[in-house]
């Protein structure tokens, strides 16, 4: 998979250092972007993966990659689903769950990866239209008493400590002239359905250009089998447990109680 | 090595650990002669199984061990079946009852609490109880005492109810309607506990409706059966909180686990595993209770929207 991205990007570098020398006026900078992979199947060994996202510069003017004026942002965003932020307080001893808030629309998975300290590379007014960054992403109108009072707050610092949100500055690197990547770890406890991903070309603050691309996670065999039938035929699903249950004793009884 | 993903709870587990936790509750439900519930859906949860989850797939692995315990039973002729289906129709309705309020509290981000105060209650009461039970059986080993049993031609305020019914193996005569409330309750415990509640019934078969004691562990047995694969099917259906893959380990850990559980009971007197089990019954509910009082570290906490 890897290698076949290679060959398909060599003529690219190639048509870029010919542009480069030919064009008399400069032709802006274009960014392509692919993914490693293209699909994700969870299965029962799933354990979480590792995905390399590519970016290459067509009619880049950079000589050396140490030089490079260059700066690189990638994000990837998993599919949205309502949360629900609770709070705990103490009654009568006893701490449950209080006030809440709930977020219409909060992306399962969100991860930033940059070449350096991504505020660095681009002002904030920037940075916000294009909603990267944790404190940067819509959630939609929080339903919900009162105040915000950290709940939003509580919400990031509770998705990044499931590492379902991920900022990472030096996680994207130049290779050669025109060519950079950015590699993520998606966790076990990533969501299916359908990520995108947005590569950022930046220089000098200023945005270049910009690709998308998507991968779509899904559960596979047996997993997909189980997900399927408990929440489209639930009634089969729980005869099938009552029935997987029923035999298992009466296999028990069979091989040790026989003789009782 | 050896993780599983768990398609419904959509957390990752040890193998190994799951087998080895169904099997460490079979042997002590196979020493003790009880179904194990109440130990094995608090494990779960002290596991990170999140307690909707726990509750559904710990009645499923009582189906698997009750069916192999209520044959033995049937074969001994010990199983009073009138008074087994009376109880299951109680059973059923506090069954439909719990699940729904399960759901219901799941949807208000209360049920974890709830569920774990029920536990604190019943295992603090009912471990007490067996405590102070079991340490006089062992001060007075030596004398022999008898099992309390019915005295014949006895009557109490349950022969007076109206609907009265005959239980040929128990060698009753008694209204439908006690059994029938017995069942809901338990069918209510069952569902909201994820057990089978075979330590209500038969105290409540022995003292209430003086059920002869013989009948009663394969009578309780017969009808756990029907109640835990009613609260599974349910929670399948309504709660979407069953977990089959790990019902699967719990279920196969449980019945090697049995087997040698059931070899080393008999090896214990009696009031020792009395003892033993009560001491462990207060252990957990004193776990639990630690987790309901201490601070949490985290104050906030996430959770999908159900939907409803």
């Amino acid at each position: 998979m890897r290698c076949a991205l290679c060959l398909s990007l060599a003529p690219l570098l190639l048509l870029a250092s010919v542009q480069a020398v030919a064009a008399e006026a400069p032709k802006p900078e274009q960014v392509q972007s692919d993914i490693s992979t293209r699909e994700i199947s969870i299965q029962s060994n799933f354990t979480g993966i590792d995905i390399v996202l590519f970016g290459s510069i067509d009619f880049s003017r950079t000589l050396s990659p140490e030089e490079g004026p260059y700066d690189a942002i990638m994000t990837i965003r998993g599919p949205s689903r309502p949360l629900v932020v609770r709070k705990k307080v103490r009654i009568a001893g006893v701490w449950t769950n209080g006030p809440s808030k709930t977020f219409p629309s909060v992306p399962g998975f969100y991860a930033v990866l940059a070449s350096r300290p991504f505020r660095a590379i681009a002002p904030k007014d920037t940075l916000r239209k294009l909603g990267i960054g944790f404190s940067n992403l819509e959630f939609g109108s929080a339903g919900g008493e009162g105040a915000d009072d950290g709940f939003r707050a509580s919400l990031i610092r509770l998705q990044q400590e499931r590492r379902l949100f991920q900022e990472s500055d030096d996680a994207v690197s130049f290779i050669g002239r025109s060519l950079f990547k950015g590699s993520i770890d998606l966790p076990v406890n990533v969501p299916i359905g359908r990520y995108t991903t947005q590569v950022f070309l930046f220089r000098d603050a200023k945005l270049l250009n910009q690709s998308q691309s998507s991968l779509q996670v899904y559960k596979v065999g047996l997993e997909r089998a189980v997900y399927t039938l408990a929440f489209r035929y639930s009634l089969a699903y729980g005869l099938l447990a009552v029935l997987m249950a029923v035999t298992a004793g009466l296999l028990a009884y069979a091989f040790f109680h026989r003789r009782d | 090595m050896f993780q599983v993903y768990l398609p419904i709870a959509e957390i990752s587990v040890n193998l190994l650990v799951m087998l080895g936790l169904g099997a460490a509750i079979g042997f002590l439900s196979g020493m003790f002669g009880v179904g194990g519930g109440f130990l094995l859906t608090p494990l779960l949860m002290f596991s990170g199984i999140p307690s909707a989850i726990a509750v559904a797939t710990g009645a499923n692995q009582i189906v698997a061990s009750s069916v192999s315990g209520a044959l033995v039973q049937w074969r001994r002729g010990n199983i009073d079946f009138r008074m087994g289906w009376v109880l299951i129709v109680g059973g059923i309705a506090g069954a439909v009852g719990g699940v729904l309020l399960v759901g219901l509290l799941n949807r208000l981000g209360h049920a974890d609490v709830f569920i774990s105060l029920v536990y604190v209650i019943f295992l603090g009461i009912i471990g007490s109880l067996m405590l102070v039970e079991s340490l006089r059986a062992v001060w007075r080993t030596r004398s022999g005492m008898a099992a309390t049993g019915r005295k014949p031609g006895e009557h109490t305020w349950i022969h007076k109810l109206p609907l009265k019914m005959r239980f040929q193996r128990s060698r009753l005569y008694i209204s439908a309607i006690p059994p029938l409330i017995l069942g809901t309750v338990v069918g209510l415990l069952a569902a909201v506990l994820g057990v089978g509640g075979g330590f209500i019934v038969v105290p409540a078969m022995i003292y209430l409706l003086r059920v002869p004691t013989h009948v009663v562990v394969g009578t309780s047995l017969f009808q756990i059966i029907f109640i835990t694969a009613v609260v599974t099917v349910l929670y399948a259906v309504l709660n979407h909180s069953l977990d089959i893959l790990l019902a699967l380990l719990l279920v196969i850990g449980g019945v090697v686990g049995g087997q040698f559980g059931a070899k080393a009971g008999q090896k214990l007197k009696g009031e020792q595993l009395r003892l033993l089990l009560a001491m462990m019954v207060l252990a957990v509910s004193i776990r639990l209770l630690i987790g309901l009082v201490v601070a949490p570290d985290d104050l906030y906490s996430l959770a999908p929207l159900a939907a409803g």
